[in-house]
């Protein structure tokens, strides 16, 4: 039965508010947690990380819901991570020519991307199911969601760790930084307590 | 003829994406590998001004430098570093080699008659932050200033402001410090050789 525009749009805000709140995938799903510990020293990287994410889900989401009638079963998962692949190799090479330093902090981590559960996660529960408006749409509010997700930990991590936010100071000059923020226990500890508060803040509500 | 049939069936759409995927990555590293190109330059020039301070220019040493890095012949790309056209005050080189964690990428510079290592920095690193990630530190850097260009040696302690052959490792990051003191001696006695070899230098006797 054809779905009216009234239903589309239902599914469409649903979609929308699953990848943004919902199912975010690092509080909700706890997806993707190695870029979520290891860029979010600073928001700058982190900015960064959750824009190359945004694309390569864009692109391979976009990719594989225009393939889906063509999928073999056994061969999906292949056919994934190829499409991953390269939108990841693309995503490399642009951070490379145009954003050389940026590249270079992130380092092996771009390339990591590849093997983002996120991004597979949604291929095989979206984009090989529905067609182009929902994926799109996925793609983009699962992106959103992780980026400012990842730009929530890094900013209390680089507040706390340096007392600046996107490289401008915004501590008192008397601020002591914690050094421990900037390294893998504060990505840990801030992680811990973030996912806490929200359990806790969901929790309440239900 | 039905295995070859059933496998085309299977697999036509993973051939042809993954020719139609390469090609689009070949497209955009055409496109883009000069800029990159160019990154890396500009910031090799970056880091060599600094050890080389006065210098106006960088050119290009036209003749080819071949040297033997961890039993393989390797191009290397020399400048050589003018303050005004036709005076030398140094050469400057990018040297690489395997680190503890994965390959370190230096641009070293020497002096004009490349008798003494003026320093060196890193342009590309995976050492452990904090640990082998020292090497970036002046003081483990200063070491090399001034030091000769031949076999240096990596030592566990000893003075670390003597202007010699003598490089003293950094606590807890022996193996990223001797990697270091490896790329830099065995890359610098080479490079020195060739370009005798090919007249753009001293062979030091004529001193």
């Amino acid at each position: 039965m054809a779905k009216t525009g009234k239903d589309k749009a239902g599914i469409y805000r649903q979609t929308l508010l699953d990848g943004l709140w919902r199912e975010n995938p690092v509080f909700r799903l706890l997806l993707g947690m190695c870029p979520t510990l290891a860029v979010t020293a600073a928001v700058r990287p982190a900015l960064t990380m959750g824009a190359c994410v945004i694309f390569v889900l864009l692109c391979s989401n976009i990719v594989i819901t225009l393939m889906r009638d063509l999928l073999k079963p056994h061969l999906r998962i292949l056919m994934f991570t190829l499409t991953i692949a390269t939108f990841v190799t693309i995503a490399d090479l642009f951070l490379k020519a145009f954003q050389p330093e940026m590249s270079e902090k992130l380092g092996p981590y771009v390339p990591l991307i590849i093997v983002n559960c996120i991004i597979i996660c949604r291929a095989e529960v979206c984009a090989s199911k529905n067609a182009i408006a929902v994926s799109v749409i996925d793609a983009l509010a699962m992106g959103v969601g992780f980026t400012v997700t990842l730009c929530v930990l890094a900013a209390v991590r680089e507040l706390l760790g340096s007392g600046t936010i996107l490289d401008a100071r915004v501590m008192p000059r008397a601020f002591v930084p914690w050094a421990a923020m900037g390294m893998p226990v504060g990505a840990f500890l801030t992680l811990g307590l973030l996912l806490g508060m929200v359990n806790y803040l969901t929790g309440r509500k239900a | 003829m039905f295995r070859l049939k059933h496998f085309l069936e299977q697999s036509w759409l993973l051939i042809v994406s993954s020719f139609l995927f390469g090609l689009l990555i070949a497209v955009t590293n055409a496109a883009l590998s000069p800029r990159i190109e160019q990154n890396r330059i500009n910031k090799l020039n970056d880091r060599a001004r600094a050890l080389l301070p006065g210098v106006e220019r960088f050119m290009p040493v036209e003749a080819e430098i071949v040297i033997k890095s961890g039993g393989r012949a390797e191009r290397i790309d020399v400048y050589k570093a003018e303050s005004k056209p036709g005076e030398c005050v140094g050469w400057t080189f990018s040297a690489s080699g395997p680190g503890f964690i994965d390959k370190i990428e230096l641009v070293v510079a020497v002096d004009g008659n490349f008798e003494k290592l003026a320093g060196f920095d890193v342009l590309a690193s995976s050492e452990t932050a904090r640990v082998g990630d020292q090497i970036k530190e002046p003081f483990f850097r200063e070491q090399f200033v001034g030091a000769p260009v031949g076999d240096l040696i990596a030592v566990r302690s000893g003075d670390t402001s003597a202007k010699d052959e003598k490089i003293v490792t950094i606590s807890g990051a022996t193996i990223t410090s001797e990697a270091v003191v490896e790329i830099i001696s065995s890359s610098a006695k080479q490079i020195k050789k060739e370009l005798q070899k090919k007249g753009l230098i001293g062979d030091g006797e004529n001193r």
